[in-house]
């Protein structure tokens, strides 16, 4: 190659390396550029990872986390026969569920409106509505999602404006209640969501849009007609986002509800009863949940259009 | 009958004007050409006609309803969009039916008429392809027929042509001219290619700064141009500085720096003052080419030579050397030296006589077909 050629000031050291760099074949060259990403994740994923899933596959011990060296499928089944009685673990991961499905649809639902403003936009009016996605990722999130309790209790902000303005004759309880959880949880996640479908609308052509209007589209018909299905790889990653954070949520269901999620009963499990192979098994299985909840999700949302693959 | 009135319209964005006080008349199942350099308003005056954009004042009617606040999607219109704006998520059949479908026409009249309007463009067969995979023409094609299959009453083209390379391009003027020719609807076809105007149109209407300057017969334009912006912008022309030394009743006479004064014939009384400032026209299709004859021994004196025919028409000629020849196929184009100033005319016949730089060489032209225009770009009436 002639920049190659065209670099002799290279230390030879360096030089001979991007020579031996040069002389791999494409694929090698991938593989050696993703090298430090494989090692991040094996580090910080799949090692834990395969821990955990040896800790599910221990006795449980009476002195000890768990027995050491044991093998064991104890904690699957009584978690399980937990699940399978409609016990407390049903009703743990069904609200989890509940939780994840609701936060998303309203999360997706608003960061659709958001982004399109945001696409439809120009100028500083645009330039701020981007901060204003921006800056809540500025603030810890305890603090953030915290700061809802003054703001949603019974004699906060919210209910003080919607009793001064005549639209509630008494206050409405938000926390600690699932309607707190979800609107924290919302808030969480839609700068994620939100960025995730600006970033395919903004490489949509906007006379498209003029173009099924021109047609005889009215507003809300050309929405759902060209934009929503052109930004479905958005949606979908928007989706997915909102989805796998909300089933596991810990921080906003935490302060701001008294539902137990299946995070607040792994902890419970980990630090005050510390059973730790029915907590890795309870893990273990919500993944597969969630695995397999996402795959749906996938295979309906590409159905209503979007030219994305799961490969 | 789908006749439009555009009724002193005007856009503005912020401070800029893009579009100021135009309005025209366009007749029932004409085909008027917006032409323009890019930024001249056409673009927007199109889409002011469609409902794309909003008028900041003045009106526009359709069949005589005034359609000025309609949205786009509830006027009779359809776009041929400059990018062709195919919807990328549908196939080509889907496309064309998306307006029918917007109207809620069943779904088996729908695919029957999509299917007849890809035959009319030549795309049959294409329904199920994905239109990103398609070339420019084609594309262009799908656009036309997804815009004909909701059977608008005008039909309004931005620059649809424009992406394509030339040689398709000339073949779609032409069958964008048969499209019309069968449909009879009204097309307003926006162009910034002279040529693609000249093809097209049945009348031209020229936009120059936002303002519609000129409204005509193609002929009408080109022969007759209202200011020099017109006359410039439609191909090419020798603009020469006047001065006006002298009027008469039948005819202007001005110094110019080709080294003698010429004589412009009036029908009237010219409409100039001694000491005017001028520029003259000489397109080059009214220079004839000679070589001085060596004996002529007043051209060979004088670099110039005219005379004032009874009749009103003048012949004039200049002398001067070719600076350089350039060969572009039918033609070959002469770069004079006059005196001083560049000139240049063109010869079809490539075969007779060919001159080379350094060679002398006569211009000759009658007065009469010599456009003059003032300082601020009117036209004077000669």
């Amino acid at each position: 190659m002639s920049e190659t050629t065209s670099l002799p000031q290279i230390p030879t050291s360096l030089a001979s390396l991007r020579e031996s760099f040069a002389g791999q074949s494409s694929s090698t060259r991938a593989l050696l550029l993703m090298a430090p990403l494989i090692a991040f994740e094996l580090l910080v994923f799949v090692i834990p990872f395969l821990i955990l899933l040896r800790i599910s596959f221990a006795e449980p011990s009476s002195d000890l986390i768990y027995e050491p060296g044991s093998w064991s499928v104890e904690a699957y089944a009584a978690v399980i026969d937990n699940i399978l009685a409609l016990e407390l673990l049903w009703s743990v991961i069904s609200y989890s569920f509940l939780l994840g499905v609701v936060v998303t649809i309203v999360t997706v639902v608003l960061a659709l409106f958001y982004a399109y403003a945001i696409w439809r936009s120009t100028g500083l009016v645009k330039t701020l509505l981007l901060f204003s996605v921006v800056l809540p990722l500025l603030t810890t999130l305890v603090i953030r999602t915290y700061a809802f309790r003054p703001l949603l209790s019974p004699t906060g902000t919210f209910n003080e404006l919607l009793l001064s303005v005549g639209l509630l004759s008494e206050p409405i309880q938000f926390v600690p209640n699932t309607v707190g959880a979800v609107i924290g949880q919302v808030y969480i996640v839609l700068p994620y969501a939100i960025l995730a479908i600006y970033s395919v609308l903004a490489t949509m052509d906007w006379h498209v849009v003029e173009a099924a209007r021109d047609l005889g589209a009215s507003r809300p018909r050309s929405v759902a007609e060209v934009v929503v299905p052109q930004a479905m790889p958005g949606i979908i990653v928007a989706a997915v986002i909102s989805f796998a954070w909300s089933v596991g949520a810990y921080a906003a269901p935490g302060l701001l509800s008294e539902n137990i999620t299946f995070a607040l009963h792994v902890e419970e499990l980990l630090l005050t009863d510390l059973r730790y192979p029915t907590a890795a098994a309870l893990s273990v299985i919500m993944l597969v949940l969630m695995l397999a909840a996402i795959s749906i999700m996938f295979a309906v949302l590409n159905r209503f259009g979007g030219d994305f693959d799961l490969a | 009958m789908s006749e439009i009135t555009l009724h002193e319209l005007e856009k503005q964005y912020g401070e800029t004007t893009a579009v100021e006080d135009v309005s025209v008349e366009i007749e029932d199942g004409e085909l008027l050409c917006l032409l323009g350099p890019s930024g001249s308003g056409k673009s927007t005056t199109l889409r002011m006609i469609a409902g794309l954009e909003t008028p900041t004042s003045g009106e526009i009617s359709i069949n005589g309803d005034d359609v000025t606040d309609d949205p786009a999607y509830e006027r009779t219109t359809s776009t041929v969009f400059q990018d062709w704006a195919l919807f990328p998520h549908k196939t080509v059949r889907e496309n064309v039916e998306f307006g029918l479908k917007m109207r809620g026409v069943p779904a088996d009249e729908r695919e029957q008429r999509a299917e007849s309007m890809l035959e009319r463009v030549q795309m049959t067969g294409y329904g199920e392809d994905d239109p990103t995979n398609l070339s420019g023409g084609q594309k262009q094609r799908v656009a036309l027929a997804r815009s004909l299959a909701v059977n608008p009453d005008v039909l309004l083209l931005d620059e649809p042509l424009s992406n394509l390379d030339k040689r398709l391009r000339e073949d779609m003027q032409i069958e964008l001219r048969e499209i019309h020719e069968d449909l009879d609807e009204t097309f307003v076809h926006v162009t910034h290619d002279q040529d693609e105007a000249f093809t097209l149109a049945d009348r031209i209407g020229i936009m120059d700064q936002g303002q519609l300057v000129q409204v005509g017969d193609p002929d009408e334009v080109y022969e007759n141009p209202k200011n020099q912006f017109i006359e410039s912008f439609l191909g090419d022309t020798n603009f020469v500085d006047a001065r006006v030394t002298r009027t008469t009743d039948d005819a202007v006479y001005v110094d110019t720096d080709l080294g003698t004064e010429l004589v412009l014939p009036t029908d009237t009384e010219p409409a100039v003052d001694e000491g005017t400032a001028l520029t003259l026209s000489l397109r080059p299709e009214i220079l004839s080419i000679d070589q001085p004859s060596a004996d002529g021994g007043t051209a060979a004196d004088d670099a110039s030579e005219q005379q004032l025919a009874t009749d009103g028409s003048s012949r004039t000629a200049v002398t001067g050397t070719v600076e350089n020849v350039i060969y572009r196929g039918s033609t070959v184009r002469y770069s004079a030296d006059i005196d001083g100033t560049s000139m240049f005319a063109e010869r079809t016949d490539a075969t007779t006589g060919t001159l080379s730089a350094g060679e002398q060489i006569r211009l000759e032209w009658n007065g009469a077909d010599v456009l003059a225009f003032r300082e601020d770009g009117t036209r004077v009436s000669l």
